[in-house]
């Protein structure tokens, strides 16, 4: 069999890029609304990022997979729902509000938010309470420049996050008593989990903007953490006094708690933690205490007892 | 008729064969085909005698045939447990999932339903254990509280099914209590 040169093959983006044109040629024949409708639709220019090196050697999970399979409450608790959901959801312009104990309360659009933090691509695992995982190159920035440049104050001792409530987006914040959880989504980190390096924003993910279903157009990513710590479409971001009180944990504290940290030792009360389900995958592999990044993380938990603060 | 029902009931299972290659979460959608068609068909297996109490149509020819369909639907869903999930980890079954109520209440369920295909085996058996088949409403109680559990919160089939569940037993239990008057 003839091996196949790696030069020989059409880049991704060359490849989507000459699917467009194609669809543009065919719109142009249709009418010119078409074309529009079309040229709105161009994917946005690829990000500039440093690339991860990947020292872990960790296997990616397709985009693909990634794509389409993800927990969206907003849209529906179903996992591929979400894709055909959030299509039509406009992610521009975003802005994100920024109040709390800092020197200063903002309204910042996402893409100042992009040009203020240089972009850096961050391969990391992703475990969700459920009980399967996935590996994701995000792109985007540690959480703690942000924080940096926000300048908490003294009484800052957490960070709360809150998912943007605006119903004419996502469909179940408008069922009232029939949603599947309560709205507006909030999730929280102490000071420290928060300006750990691991604790990033993603805007991106595969080299590309965040697709409305992963999130769009800005979200947090914990990799230490069960998937649900990592909100997505985020609205506000607060510094705090107090441990916010977060969405799973208010749904069923005795099933979620504040922290969350992926822990193979602690079950949740209706399933084994021991092991996950990588996407795409039929067998099944050990779960890693901390989610593998202990070595970065444990310290930060040394004086609590892991199974009370689940 | 009988056949075709048979064949009817296992098109789901060929569905899920197929989209097995490019599923995304293979173990959970097998869970889920097994699940959700196993309790379909314990829920479709108590509608015979429903209609001949409420509409004079007698379907309870296809009782049994319904209820094995839904055994062997639960009896794969098991499997999927224990051979995929748990990687056949007899052990680890025993010590941690059996521990845990919702492992435990699926795992009653499954157990009365099982007896209940064994003694529907023979004509004499089923003859000497038929009154016991009654324990059929513990079995879909128990199926659908662990159905209920199975995601992180309920959605519309969990409560779809329960209330399907909720007016086949009423009914009974109504039948039941105007035959006592």
């Amino acid at each position: 069999m003839k091996k196949l040169n790696p030069k020989d093959i059409t880049p991704e983006s060359l490849f989507e890029a000459r699917r467009h044109f194609i669809k543009l040629g065919a719109g142009a024949l249709v009418s010119s609304t078409a074309v529009s409708q079309l040229l709105a639709k161009m994917p946005e220019k690829t990000l500039t990022y440093k690339p991860d090196a990947n020292p872990l050697k960790l296997t990616l999970n397709t985009e693909e997979q990634a794509i389409n399979y993800v927990n969206f409450y907003e849209f529906s608790t179903d996992k591929e729902k979400p894709v055909k959901l959030s299509k039509d959801m406009k992610t521009s312009p975003w802005s994100v509000g920024f109040f709390g104990e800092i020197a200063k309360e903002q309204m910042i659009d996402v893409e100042d938010i992009i040009a203020k933090f240089p972009l850096e691509e961050r391969i990391y695992r992703f475990r969700c309470v459920e009980g399967w995982s996935m590996v994701v190159p995000w792109i985007g920035f540690p959480l703690y420049k942000l924080l940096d440049y926000l300048q908490p104050n003294a009484n800052a001792k957490y960070v709360k996050f809150t998912t943007r409530h605006d119903p004419s987006i996502f469909p179940d914040q408008n069922r009232g008593i029939f949603s599947a959880i309560k709205y507006p989504y909030v999730e929280g980190l102490r000071m420290d989990e928060a300006r750990h390096p691991l604790t990033f924003i993603a805007v991106g993910m595969y080299g590309k903007r965040l697709l409305p279903q992963n999130g769009a157009p800005i979200r947090l990513v914990v990799p230490w953490k069960y998937g649900f710590k990592s909100i997505k479409s985020l609205d506000l971001i607060e510094c705090v006094t107090q441990e916010p009180l977060n969405t799973w944990q208010a749904e069923n504290p005795k099933e979620y708690g504040f922290y969350a940290n992926v822990n193979p030792e602690v079950d949740h009360p209706r399933w084994t933690q021991a092991k996950e389900r990588v996407l795409g995958k039929l067998g099944k592999q050990a779960t890693l205490p901390f989610n593998g990044y202990a070595k970065e993380v444990a310290h930060l938990y040394k004086d609590i007892d892991l199974r009370k603060f689940f | 008729m009988k056949t075709l029902l048979f064949f009817l009931a296992l098109i789901p299972l060929g569905f899920a064969y197929v989209k097995l290659e490019s599923a995304i979460d293979p173990i959970k959608m097998l869970y889920t085909f097994t699940g959700v068609g196993g309790i379909c068909l314990l829920l479709l297996s108590l509608l015979p005698s429903t209609c001949r109490r409420l509409c004079g149509l007698n379907l309870l020819r296809y009782r049994k045939t319904i209820g094995l369909l839904s055994f062997i639907y639960l009896l794969l869903h098991v499997s999927v447990f224990v051979a995929l999930d748990s990687e056949f980890d007899i052990a680890n079954i025993v010590q941690n999932s059996l521990k845990k109520p919702f492992i435990y209440v699926g795992f009653i369920a499954f157990s009365i339903v099982f007896f209940m295909a064994l003694t529907s085996a023979t004509k004499k058996l089923f003859a000497r254990f038929a009154t016991y088949h009654k324990a059929v409403y513990l079995a879909l109680a128990l199926a659908l509280l662990h159905s209920f559990w199975a995601q992180k919160v309920a959605g519309v089939f969990e409560h779809s099914v329960i209330l399907v569940g909720i007016f086949l037993l009423g009914e009974r239990v109504w039948a039941w209590r105007k035959r006592s008057l």
